[in-house]
């Protein structure tokens, strides 16, 4: 699929603040199914840009706006053509169960911090348990949306898995946060996933407002002696396919926010943010 | 101790209640509140007035062994953050280096100025019963301590002067200068202004912040706050009432984690915002460097003698204490058996909080100790208990007697190595105990290292003492912070 995507953040602040620091973390990534054809920030006001790769390899942008300020924007856009990954194929549980899985994986297999004293967590690991790693993943992606509900508000941008199973419900970093507890549980290498996700309300939709969406990737054997990260959804029920568009990867959401800043000035601001995501290879179907 | 015998016991006495007297005033004190206590109970840092003496050729052998270990210490670092080499090469485990708490993935890519990581090291050196020096502890991220060897040798030279007319004793007195000419030639000028540096504290609640002052009046250089920075354009300011003024190399006595929110801890607001950029481009020196801190995790310390085969293709010339990885199943099963033998240390703690010493422990600490190893394997190291050798130590009285101690030499590395002799020497005050730490009843003794023998008498330097310049304009203004969460 070729897509355009604009992200557009803008603040307002009660009353001008300065020295506004901030790191962007937007830029769809380069990878075998998933090329960038184009790809611009616009900061205003107008602020010079730096970039660099970080340990995860994602691209970085940061800027700084010293003087005094009361409204930040920031628009990005990117062209992105995105092709579907092969099927993965399955394979059994001896295939992870040795050294060289485990060196592959490095940190992605071992826990992050402290995890929640619950014992709903080792019944989650015991439902979400299938015949091999693959049917785990696909298991997964079914078992969380079955017992949280969705539903934005509930959780904040800090919420760790323990708010999540205490609230009952969360939000896609949420389900994120909790699909790689278990599947690193299970011996599975796990990475966080941030990016956008096409979601038309319709399936004739050309254009739809969407959200930065957040899914998990699993590190799993490709059959011919390597090893491959596929791509799961568990807030959507599904493997990734080219309806998603990768930003970078990490241990969890705080390795890749889409954008951090810190300010200097009056605590009071107030945020929009929208995703449009716009397909360009096909004709949009006009209304009559 | 001749000398010390012709001084009898009286004299130690009074000289004992001078230094009291001195230390209070001075503030040379230290928090003996202990864990959990609440309240801050100043006391004066309790100096040994019994000197321990250093001879010129177990002093050479020490520093030859501290420079080779701080120079394998810092390749590490740059190693971890770039190639990776040692871990490509299966010396070092890649999954024990991610899960290492000071791990600073923020760090990764960053070649500091000079390639220097480890700017001020202060590693802990114990003799055994064999008198075989061995390193029990790397610190390679903010070390402290230097200030009492300094402020004990001045105490000495004045409580007890006689004591040094039958000794030629290595001066200690030029660590500032040391440190700020270090700073100088780390500070990446572009070779066309003058370096400017400062000291950053955490501020006067920080148990060290007597040492940071201390260090910036000293250096003649500025005791900053994190208000006190401003980043600007990718590079770090301070505030002056003349406006910005460039900051070239920052001596930093606070974590990583709080250094720039930007890049740590998304819940925190403390630091400097922009730093790490400011340090990515290059245009400030921060010393230690960010991320060191992976080198000196105990667990790490287990693979440092390897590090100096792999590094420097030599063998070390200070060993370890044999240690024990808790987090391999075998050498865990082997010191689960024998846990009343051993001393076991948390991977990630300094100052001697959490360690368990199995000689002295009761069933119940033992078994406690046990469940806590089982629960989370890599949290532990074990070490065999190593009996630090003895030195005369003064009593109330005035007598001696035999106490524990170990060995704190200050290195610092600019664009070369170079190590103060002596360092602090930490000293149990209880008969048998081998705790020194001095928020645990320990007490410190002024280090003599010995002139070789056919080294003239050194002139004692003149101390060069100059006020503090302190920063004048806070900034207003509080920081906020703005993020997104990802809902869809």
């Amino acid at each position: 699929m070729n897509f355009a995507i604009r992200y557009l953040t803008e603040y307002r602040y009660e009353s001008p603040v300065t020295d506004n620091l901030n790191a962007l973390r937007v830029k769809p990534a380069t990878m075998a199914t998933q090329s960038v054809e184009d790809f611009v920030v616009r900061v205003d006001p107008e602020a010079r840009l730096n970039r660099h790769l970080d340990y995860f390899g994602t691209q970085v942008i940061e800027f700084g706006i010293s003087r005094p300020h009361d409204h930040l924007s920031i628009d990005v856009r990117a062209r992105v053509q995105t092709s579907t990954p092969a099927e993965p194929l399955d394979t059994d549980w001896e295939a992870i169960e040795d050294r060289a899985y485990d060196a592959a994986a490095g940190e992605f297999v071992l826990p992050v911090g402290p995890e929640p004293d619950h014992l709903i967590l080792d019944e989650l690991v015991g439902d979400t348990r299938g015949e091999s790693p693959l049917a785990t993943l696909r298991r997964m992606v079914e078992v969380i949306p079955d017992r949280f509900e969705y539903r934005a508000g509930v959780t904040y941008v800090g919420s760790t898995v323990g708010d999540l199973l205490a609230a009952g419900a969360g939000v896609c970093q949420d389900f994120a946060h909790l699909a790689l507890l278990l599947l690193r549980r299970h011996g599975i290498g796990a990475r966080y996933v941030s990016g956008y996700l096409w979601a038309p309300s319709t399936d004739d939709e050309a254009s739809a407002e969407v959200e930065t969406h957040a899914w998990i990737e699993a590190l799993l054997p490709n059959g011919s002696g390597g090893l491959t990260w596929i791509a799961a959804d568990p807030t959507n029920r599904t493997l990734g396919g080219e309806s998603h568009v990768k930003i970078g990867h990490g241990r969890q959401y705080a390795d890749v926010p889409p954008i951090k800043g810190v300010y200097r000035g009056a605590a009071g601001s107030s945020l929009s943010a929208s995703v449009r995501m716009t397909r360009s290879d096909v004709t949009p179907i006009s209304s009559p | 101790m001749a000398a010390l015998e012709a001084l009898g016991p009286e004299a130690l006495t009074q000289a004992g209640q001078r230094r009291d007297a001195i230390f209070m005033q001075q503030g040379i004190t230290f928090d003996a509140g202990g864990p959990g206590s609440g309240a801050v109970r100043d006391r004066p840092f309790p100096l040994d007035l019994v000197p321990r003496i250093i001879p010129a050729d177990e002093w050479n052998q020490i520093k030859r062994g501290l420079a080779q270990r701080i120079r394998a210490l810092n390749h590490f670092v740059d190693d971890v953050y770039h190639a990776r080499e040692i871990i490509h090469d299966g010396k070092v485990p890649w999954q024990l280096v991610v899960s290492r708490p000071a791990f600073a993935r923020a760090a990764h890519g960053i070649r500091p100025p000079g390639g220097v990581y480890c700017h001020v090291s202060g590693c802990d050196l114990v003799r055994d019963a064999n008198g075989a020096w061995k390193v029990l502890e790397d610190n390679v991220r903010t070390p402290s301590g230097i200030s009492y060897v300094l402020e004990n040798r001045r105490a000495m030279t004045r409580l007890l002067p006689a004591l040094f007319e039958h000794y030629r004793v290595r001066p200690v007195d030029h660590y500032p200068a040391l440190l700020r000419t270090a700073l100088e030639e780390v500070a990446p000028t572009g070779g066309e202004e003058e370096a400017t540096v400062v000291v950053w504290t955490p501020g006067p609640y920080n148990s060290a912040y007597f040492e940071h002052a201390f260090l910036a009046r000293q250096m003649g250089v500025e005791l900053v706050e994190a208000s006190d920075l401003v980043v600007r354009d990718s590079v770090c300011h301070i505030r002056t009432t003349r406006g910005l003024q460039r900051v070239h190399a920052i001596y930093r006595r606070i974590d990583d984690d709080f250094m720039d929110p930007l890049e740590f801890r998304p819940d925190s607001v403390l630091g400097v915002p922009g730093l790490m950029r400011a340090y990515r481009a290059g245009s400030v020196a921060i010393v230690n460097a960010v991320g060191t801190g992976v080198a000196d995790d105990k667990a790490i310390y287990h693979y440092v003698p390897e590090m100096i085969r792999y590094y420097l293709g030599e063998e070390p010339i200070v060993e370890n204490v044999p240690t024990y990885l808790m987090s391999d199943r075998e050498q865990r099963a082997w010191v689960l058996e024998r846990l009343d033998q051993v001393v076991v240390k948390p991977t990630s703690e300094s100052g001697g909080k959490g360690v368990f010493i199995g000689p002295s422990a009761s069933d119940e600490e033992i078994a406690a100790q046990a469940a806590e190893i089982k629960r989370e394997p890599e949290r532990w190291i074990a070490q065999d208990l190593v009996k630090l050798s003895t030195v005369p130590t003064a009593q109330p009285d005035g007598g001696l007697a035999a106490r524990h101690v170990d060995l704190r030499p200050f290195a610092v590395f600019g664009d070369d190595i170079r190590i103060v002799p002596g360092g602090l020497t930490r000293v149990a005050l209880r008969e048998g105990s081998m705790i020194v730490n001095s928020s645990q009843g320990g007490g410190s003794k002024d280090t003599w290292v010995l002139e070789a023998d056919d080294t003239p008498m050194p002139h004692p330097a003149p101390h060069a003492w100059s006020s503090p310049r302190m920063p004048e304009l806070p900034m207003g203004g509080s920081w906020s912070s703005q993020q997104q969460q990802q809902q869809q």
